[in-house]
């Protein structure tokens, strides 16, 4: 029978489990935010480097393409932890400029049109929408970092062999790993800046200023004071630096990746902080 | 205890404190009883506490002392197992702006516990019901404040809750569109078997829809009636304006079974028993010589135990003889 002629009934079938619940909220947010042309758009130029990244990998394990080439340069051209630095040093890039376009849609446009209470007097609470929220950015980021990163390390074992994965297995781990504690930042960065600033253009624009005026101020902190402790104000240095020893890379000068995980845990920290006190169904004004 | 006299909300010395101040002072009461499908509403002049109550049983606001239970699960501890048998409609504005009303409606529903099928056709279902169905395809920035309210209460009822608590939800519709509201309120508790806790200060729409009230005035109950019952005492009430001397007027209103107080100046607030007619006063008037200047008659009760309540009157006509009225402070 046609919806209109049925008349409204109590539903009283069966519920679905918990964590179906938890997942409407990213694919509701996943569904919007690709609906945006420039969302998209961005995320495709975002898969340029890592398809230029798997012609170097075809290159490296086809000798026979190299033949001409001088040989110290070929023996420079290998699929090792700095190569995989490199990648995630780009491909980080994108996901920031992912998120201040994506990030400002998250949390913006429910505490402007006062949705909170609707989504909280329903069985979801205060921390497991603020996690959905984070999941929508983890997954969207997801998409353009770990995944290809895992799918490079796949095409390198695919053509160099299983040798190859017994000897360089800790890159897969670095790549997933470092790729999460960034986004774990972005993510956060993208929702508190959300959750404070209801235009999106400016929400957008102060989650890229944080990145851009942390590292600007721990350069300041390290050329006036003579120091090099002053990287740790800038969470990308920071990620970076634990970054190189997850991929065993030379590291760059300051302080080591002990420090760097602390700043980081003490920047996760604050951020909760900061959407804690902005994500409640009634502000109290005292 | 089984699960009809589960009351609907249940508070024992409810204590709120919105950061120094306390809005709620040790509320104590029984409201309603679940799976009855009746209405309670609360009454109560702007700050009296009402939203303050209905934020408390939603879990919004902690209680400062005291317990509050909804359906019989205590607000502070069992909430999530509440929330997803209750549907809330606010005051203001809530929406997601962007979202087509289907969509939003689907995913509240989703939200609230039904598989993505059932909750597709559930959000068109409730769209028509309210009168939305026509424009279920627009986003719901698009709507007009009328149309707004009314995709308030459809994502309210649309999980199919046992209880929905309606916080104003008459505010700033037109006649027709209010009529539809409080039809549409009658119908979810009459047709559906749903409780309805209706939070509201005009008290026409408290009458025509609720079954029982409760007054609160600066962060206490005052009254607890029984609506109900009023109707079915089915009491008449008229504003009596005379001049002359209407000292014998009170000791003469008996003789017709009525009951009345008078406010000075020759104004009186009279309550006729089931089966009397306003003709009545009128030979009663001539009888006692007086002129009369104005004569309103009405059939609303609520009004003069709002102004009673408020401290307005200081007796409510004919409270003794037929009124349940308790006086819960």
């Amino acid at each position: 029978m046609a919806v209109y002629k049925r008349g409204y009934q109590r539903y009283t079938g069966p519920l679905t489990g918990r964590w179906t619940r938890f997942m409407v909220l990213p694919r509701y947010a996943w569904r919007r935010l690709y609906e945006q042309r420039l969302v998209l758009l961005l995320t495709m130029v975002s898969f340029v480097w890592p398809l230029l990244c798997a012609g170097f990998i075809y290159l490296t394990n086809h000798v026979e393409l190299l033949q001409g080439l001088d040989p110290e340069f070929r023996s420079f051209i290998q699929v090792n932890g700095r190569f995989f630095s490199i990648f995630m040093y780009v491909q980080a890039g994108f996901a920031v400029f992912l998120a201040a376009l994506a990030g400002p849609s998250l949390i913006a446009p429910d505490l402007s049109n006062n949705a909170l209470p609707l989504y909280f007097s329903r069985p979801l609470t205060r921390w497991s929408y603020a996690l959905a929220r984070l999941t929508v950015i983890i997954g969207m980021l997801s998409v353009v970092t770990w995944i290809p990163g895992l799918l490079l390390f796949g095409l390198q074992v695919g053509l160099a062999g299983g040798w190859w994965f017994v000897a360089n297995w800790t890159l897969a781990l670095a790549v997933v790993i470092g790729f999460l504690l960034w986004l774990l930042i972005l993510g956060l960065v993208a929702m508190a800046s959300s959750a404070y600033v209801k235009w999106r253009v400016v929400a957008g624009a102060v989650s890229l200023a944080f990145f851009f005026i942390l590292s600007g101020v721990s350069a300041m902190i390290d050329e006036v004071f003579r120091v090099n402790w002053g990287h740790i104000l800038d969470p990308a240095w920071a990620v970076n630096r634990v970054w190189c020893t997850l991929l065993s890379v030379d590291p760059p000068e300051g302080p080591g990746a002990g420090a760097s995980l602390l700043s980081l845990a003490l920047f996760v920290l604050l951020l909760v902080l900061v959407i804690e006190r902005k994500l409640r169904p009634v502000e109290v004004v005292r | 205890m089984n699960d009809r006299s589960i009351p609907v909300v249940e508070l024992e010395d409810l204590k709120v404190k919105l950061g120094r101040r306390e809005i709620l002072h040790g509320i104590t009461c029984r409201l309603g009883v679940s799976g009855t499908g009746k209405a309670v509403g609360l009454l109560g002049p702007n700050g009296a506490g009402k939203s303050t109550l209905i934020l408390t049983l939603l879990g919004f606001l902690r209680p400062s002392g005291g317990t509050a239970k909804i359906l019989g699960m205590d607000c502070r501890h069992n909430m999530g197992e509440a929330r997803s048998r209750i549907g809330y409609m606010p005051e203001n504005d809530s929406f997601v702006g962007e979202m087509t009303a289907v969509t939003f409606l689907r995913q509240m529903a989703e939200l609230s516990g039904l598989p993505p099928k059932a909750a597709l056709e559930k959000a068109h279902e409730v769209l028509f019901h309210v009168g939305l169905g026509e424009s279920r395809y627009r986003e719901l920035r698009t709507y007009s404040y009328g149309m707004k309210q009314m995709a308030k209460l459809a994502q309210a009822i649309v999980h199919g809750p046992e209880l929905v608590v309606l916080d104003e939800p008459t505010n700033g519709l037109d006649p027709a569109a209010r009529r539809r509201m409080l039809k549409l309120v009658i119908d979810m508790k009459e047709e559906q078997g749903m409780n309805v806790l209706v939070c509201s200060h005009l008290l026409r729409d408290i009458e025509q829809v609720c079954d029982e009230a409760v007054i609160l005035k600066d962060g206490a109950i005052v009254h607890h009636c029984n609506l109900e019952e009023e109707r079915r005492s089915n009491r008449s009430f008229v504003e009596l304006e005379v001049t002359g001397d209407d000292r014998d007027l009170r000791m003469a209103l008996p003789e017709i079974g009525a009951d009345g107080v008078s406010e000075g100046g020759g104004r009186w607030r009279i309550v006729l028993p089931a089966g009397v007619e306003v003709e009545a006063i009128w030979e009663l008037a001539e009888r006692q010589n007086l002129l009369v200047r104005k004569l309103t008659h009405r059939r609303d009760t609520l009004e003069e135990i709002f102004l009673k309540a408020m401290g307005h009157l200081s007796h409510t006509p004919g409270e003794s003889a037929t009124m349940d009225v308790r006086l819960e402070t």
